[in-house]
């Protein structure tokens, strides 16, 4: 198994997590790199995202999964590069080495705006928070029956912290990853929910890195 | 990317198609550019990205020097509240400015719903409505495609209409706009030169009157326009433009691969049809260049489905050898390839077989009418033993389903002819059940009705539309005889084909109705989410315009229509001789089998039409 390194950002912020599998697949065939198929009786280029990111959100490192057939790895970035549509940008193809698995965080750094600057105490009052034993917060789900289920975020945040600059308040985020993961919309929701008077007017998400349990980057 | 759009993006469904930068898009340097084309689509990105039209102005345009041409499409109702709160103006996809900065603005009307959304789109771009009050020379409104065949309903609004295929005109009319900036002419100026193009139609031009029964008098032109604008060609098909490298969106849309043209026109010349008047003469693509374009676009965009579009698949004369082509580079690549459009015959069946030997989708027969006698009234020259031979070799071959298209409301329709549809229906569910290898699987036959819609230069264009309780009358008898629970029956929302009939061939007292329409809430009307037939009927209320005056209303053989002023290059003389053929019930043969001098022959070099 081979990984894709991508960057997302830009216009391609908002391609979908399925619509970006199959731009992915369309890109294999523009730069007539062969890459695996799905047996069956519809065969088609099989790719794979072990951590889809939500619309909306840049990342600097995005991994793909797949296998390239015969096409040298590291020819992979600059042909991918020539058939991707803008704000996708490939870094580096690699033989897969360490199991998915042990991907176990993910440092986001959450950039909440106000237009009228940072409100007084709203960087404390979050860093209170954050600070919590427990922050329990209601998450919609498609298994539980009402459509809701509780989390409590403080056991899946890592590292937390919080800085304050003029009119921004950035977020520096070590969330866990999976099973289960934790979005940072719910920690920005949950800021809302308990500071109202820390609710930014704009936020944005960028996925620096991806870590394994000793908060190694994991690739 | 702008950052107030970055920030309203977040909050709207399918943000995807707002944000251009897909593959393929034309990104130029703005300083490298002099004039700035909007190609505007009046529907979702979905849709008008489809278009395949779009695709091949689009690349025509950005192939010309110092031309940058730019993508917009109708926002979705949510985005447009969101682009009106922070005021962001409508913008081309591709450099993200507002249109209303730009040179020219084009919209492809492509059918008649969409005219609320035209007028939608140019009040986003920060526009006025009305030609008259865009006073300076840019942006000029253009406006092409197969509504602008009758251009009178949005005649106040657009500048300048394009008849017929746009490839050759869309340059000239660039070429002339650039001449008349360079040479400081005011809007007027410029309007009048361009009324001077093959093919162009300039409203303003024209003084309309009416007759006391509100039928036309007559429509003068002024500063030397042409009494009548006929619509341009391409006449040389095999080297026109054809879009191999092109945009492929990062989002899903409806038609989602690659689309071949095989030819343009149709010989075949049903009454109804306006595409098949309106697109004539026949001119075919040679399949080698085809299969190349065919083999070149798929690698270029990464799709693995071609499809062929013409008007009448089974028509192109080397099908088989063209499918023959495109499969020896298609199966190897795992390419599929889908034939839409084929007629009802053996010849088609075995090569659709051939073709997608992988899924057995569905069938899809056209047969527009119940009965012999008036599939032959509307020249559409099917018959019974035809479809049910077809059926039988699919049924057997193990197909299971298949769709029936019909059209209530045809002129001379009897009672007959409706519960005719119900008894082909049945007698498809019996040949099924004589020959399926599979009883057990079951089958299921779709049968849709539309409502039909008489459109200009077709040879109903004299003919009414039912009224809407004959129309659902109809539905309700046919329903009630459709029996069996292999047999499903849709029929088409009536609200919608009223409106179009009124729209298809309303005059410039129609354009009102929009505009008030569109004041008090109308867009996106091809959509239920947008469409609200009450405040349509309050529009014509409040303009004292009588829709049934459009739409129910027979038309005498000398009425002056609103588009006499605009030719496809089939005379009256010949639509008139066709609607007396379909009273009569007699078929004319199709232009291969004989000519029937309908006059498109006049766009042929020599006078020699390739039927």
């Amino acid at each position: 198994m081979h990984r894709v390194a991508f960057t997302k950002a830009d216009t391609a912020k908002f391609i979908s997590h399925l619509d970006l599998m199959r731009t992915f697949q369309r890109s294999f065939l523009r730069a007539d790199i062969a890459i695996k198929h799905t047996e069956g009786f519809n065969p088609h280029a099989f790719v794979s995202i072990p951590l889809p990111l939500s619309v909306g959100f840049s990342s600097s490192c995005e991994v793909l999964e797949c296998q390239v057939l015969d096409t040298p790895l590291d020819e992979v970035p600059a042909r991918l590069n020539a058939a991707l549509p803008a704000g996708i940008t490939v870094q580096r193809c690699y033989e897969a080495a360490r199991p998915v698995k042990e991907l176990s965080y993910v440092n986001y750094i959450v950039t909440m705006e106000y237009e009228a600057g940072a409100p007084f105490g709203a960087e404390s009052a979050i860093r209170e928070l954050l600070a919590r034993d427990t922050l329990v917060m209601e998450k919609r789900s498609k298994k539980a029956k009402s459509g809701k289920v509780e989390v409590d975020l403080i056991p899946l945040i890592r590292q937390a912290t919080v800085e304050e600059r003029r009119d921004t308040i950035t977020l520096d985020l070590i969330l866990r990853a999976q099973n289960p993961g934790l979005n940072p919309e719910l920690v920005v929701a949950a800021i809302r929910q308990h500071c109202p008077d820390a609710a930014p007017d704009f936020v944005s998400f960028h996925r620096r890195s991806v870590l394994d349990e000793g908060l190694q980057i994991w690739e | 990317m702008n950052r107030t759009l970055e920030h309203i993006l977040p909050r709207v469904q399918k943000p995807a198609r707002y944000t251009g930068g897909e593959y393929n898009a034309v990104v130029k340097d703005r300083r490298s550019v002099d004039v700035r084309y909007a190609l505007c689509f009046p529907d979702t990105y979905e849709i008008g990205m489809s278009n395949l039209g779009m695709r091949i102005l689009y690349g025509v345009m950005n192939e010309m020097d110092g031309v940058w041409c730019e993508r917009v499409f109708a926002p979705w109702l949510d985005m447009e509240e969101e682009m009106r709160r922070e005021g962001i103006p409508l913008y081309g996809l591709e450099s993200g400015d507002s249109i209303a900065d730009f040179d020219l603005i084009g919209f492809s009307l492509g059918y008649e719903m969409a005219y609320s959304n035209v007028l939608n789109m140019l009040d986003l771009a920060g526009l006025p409505l009305r030609s008259e009050e865009r006073y300076g020379l840019a942006p000029i409104v253009v406006a092409g495609g197969t509504c602008a065949y009758n251009p009178e309903p949005l005649a106040p609004f657009v500048d300048l209409f394009v008849l017929g295929e746009g490839e050759e005109v869309s340059q000239d009319i660039i070429h002339l706009y650039r001449k008349a900036r360079d040479e400081y002419w005011n809007k007027e100026e410029f309007l009048v030169a361009a009324a001077q193009i093959p093919g162009v139609y300039v409203p303003s031009l024209y003084q309309v009157s009416y007759k006391g029964d509100g039928t036309l008098e007559s429509v003068t032109p002024t500063e030397g326009a042409p009494a009548v604008v006929t619509k341009r060609i391409v006449q040389d098909f095999d080297h026109s433009y054809f879009p191999v490298k092109t945009i492929v969106p990062s989002t899903e849309i409806v038609h989602d691969r690659v689309m071949l043209e095989l030819f343009r026109g149709c010989i075949r010349g049903c009454r109804f049809c306006q595409a098949g008047y309106a697109y004539r003469p026949v001119r075919a693509r040679d399949p080698e260049i085809l299969i190349q374009q065919g083999i070149e676009a798929c690698k270029d965009s990464g799709y693995q489905e071609m499809t062929m579009s013409s008007l009448s698949t089974s028509d192109y004369r080397p099908l088989e050898h063209l499918c023959d082509g495109l499969l020896e580079w298609c199966e190897p690549n795992k390419v599929s390839l889908s034939l839409p459009s084929l007629r009802a015959d053996n010849f088609s069946l075995g090569l659709m077989e051939r073709v997608q030997h992988v899924r057995k989708s569905g069938l899809t027969f056209a047969p527009e009418a119940g009965t012999q006698r008036l599939r032959d009234a509307i020249n559409k020259n099917v018959t019974e033993e035809d479809l049910l031979r077809s059926c039988r070799t699919a049924f057997s071959g193990g197909w299971s389903s298949v769709k029936l298209y019909f059209m209530l409301g045809l002129p001379t329709e009897t009672d007959e002819d409706v519960l005719g549809i119900a008894d082909l229906a049945e007698k498809v569910y019996q040949t099924w059940k004589e020959v399926t290898p599979n009883p057990k699987r079951g089958v299921i036959i779709t049968v849709s009705t539309a409502w039909f819609v008489p459109k200009p230069h077709t040879a109903f264009q004299w003919e009414p539309q039912i009224s809407m309780e004959e129309y659902l009358r109809r539905v309700k008898l046919l329903r009630e005889h459709m029996k069996g629970r292999s047999i499903k029956y849709n029929w088409h929302d009536s609200q919608t084909s009223f409106l179009e009939a009124v729209f298809a061939r309303g005059d410039r007292k129609v354009a009102q109705v929009i505009e008030y329409a569109w004041r008090h809430g109308a867009k996106f009307d091809a959509w239920s989410e947008g469409f609200d037939f009450d405040r349509w009927m309050e529009a014509f209320r409040a303009c004292g315009v009588d829709p049934t005056f459009y739409a129910n209303r027979t038309r005498d053989k000398d009425e002056v229509f609103p588009w006499d002023v605009t030719s496809v290059g089939v005379s009256r003389s010949f639509l008139w001789r066709e609607r007396e053929q379909a009273y009569k019930a007699v078929i004319t043969p199709d232009c291969r089998a004989k000519c029937s001098g309908c006059g498109a022959n006049q766009f042929c070099p020599g006078g020699k039409c390739d039927a």
